[in-house]
């Protein structure tokens, strides 16, 4: 990798994390457009999730629903996971094209 | 935006199911033929970001919230509705199962709404602008991808009997059309900085292509 295209990752990635830190303490909790609309149409607008995740609402269960902590954690985590997986795959795709290429 | 579990049943679910295992093939077809091997770093940071910044909801009035998408953001950066298609793809899954962040049997239709609509109408909608103005046609194109993303929401979930259509749209497209403008706001910030920082990746004033052939 490029000198250049190091620094844009590591920057990025930095703005990435700064985001994913932030977002627990600053993120609003007022019910998002589609929840609003649910809470005015539906009489009953409760759902059930049809399966448990392991960090249900970005927290850690191990550390309480309410610690921001687990939030932090959660969200730099799933930053993390995200840019691996679209690294990798897009480069597993990449490769198998220039495999046939020459 | 996110469409949780419970709100669309089986087996209507299967049918955006259906749809989003279509899109995820053209969309990884995109990436095999078109995705600029120079761009992948930008593509997974660009990705990374997108889910960072979707936990971030951002009062609106009315006691509601809203956060970015990101899908004309992505449309436009790459030159492709199918890059969309890809990165929110991946976000959504891993949002899904990882965060219940979306119902996992939800999982189609928010990738049909955040990566179908939201990249094909951000895409169009800038391609058809762009040459009266740049910044205003990417402001324009984030604003309706998650505009029309909603109203489709609210299509779906009438359909699915879950909102009477007539308030889900009025609702939904209140709501977005707000929120809108945080999407719009945003995607022109990051298209003006990444033109700024990368002009060899990204430039509004041109296509990749006549980048990338310099």
């Amino acid at each position: 990798m490029s000198p250049k295209n190091k620094k844009f990752l590591v920057g990025g990635i930095a703005i990435a994390l700064v985001i994913a830190v932030l977002a627990p303490f600053m993120a609003s909790s007022n019910p998002d457009g589609l929840d609003s609309t649910m809470e005015k149409v539906m009489q009953n607008p409760e759902t059930e999730p049809a399966f448990e995740s392991p960090l249900p609402d970005y927290t850690i269960p191990a550390l309480g629903e309410e610690n921001p902590l687990g939030g932090v954690i959660a969200l730099i985590l799933g930053t993390l996971l995200i840019l691996g997986i679209a690294y990798g795959l897009s480069i597993i795709i990449k490769k198998k094209d220039g495999k046939k290429n020459t | 935006m996110h469409v949780p579990d419970g709100l669309i049943l089986f087996p209507q679910y299967l049918v955006y199911y259906a749809i989003a295992i279509v899109v995820i093939f053209f969309a990884l077809r995109w990436a095999r033929n078109s995705l600029d091997e120079r761009a992948i770093p930008l593509l997974a940071v660009l990705s990374a970001g997108i889910f960072a910044i979707q936990a971030m909801n951002i009062p609106i009035p009315f006691g509601t919230s809203g956060h970015m998408m990101g899908a004309a953001l992505i449309a436009i950066i790459f030159a492709s509705p199918w890059a969309a298609v890809l990165v929110l793809s991946i976000v959504l899954i891993l949002q899904a199962v990882i965060f219940g962040d979306g119902g996992i049997t939800a999982l189609g239709v928010n990738i049909f709404n955040m990566g179908v609509v939201g990249g094909f109408v951000g895409f169009y909608v800038y391609k058809g602008l762009k040459n009266f103005n740049g910044k205003a046609a990417v402001f324009t194109a984030a604003w309706a991808s998650i505009f029309f993303a909603a109203i489709a929401a609210a299509f779906e979930l009438a359909m699915a009997g879950a909102f009477p259509l007539d308030l889900g749209l009025f609702y939904m497209g209140g709501f977005h059309a707000v929120i809108g403008l945080i999407e719009g706001a945003i995607t022109v910030v990051v298209v003006v900085a990444l033109q700024n920082v990368r002009p060899d990746l990204f430039s509004l004033e041109q296509k990749p292509s006549e980048v990338a052939s310099k």
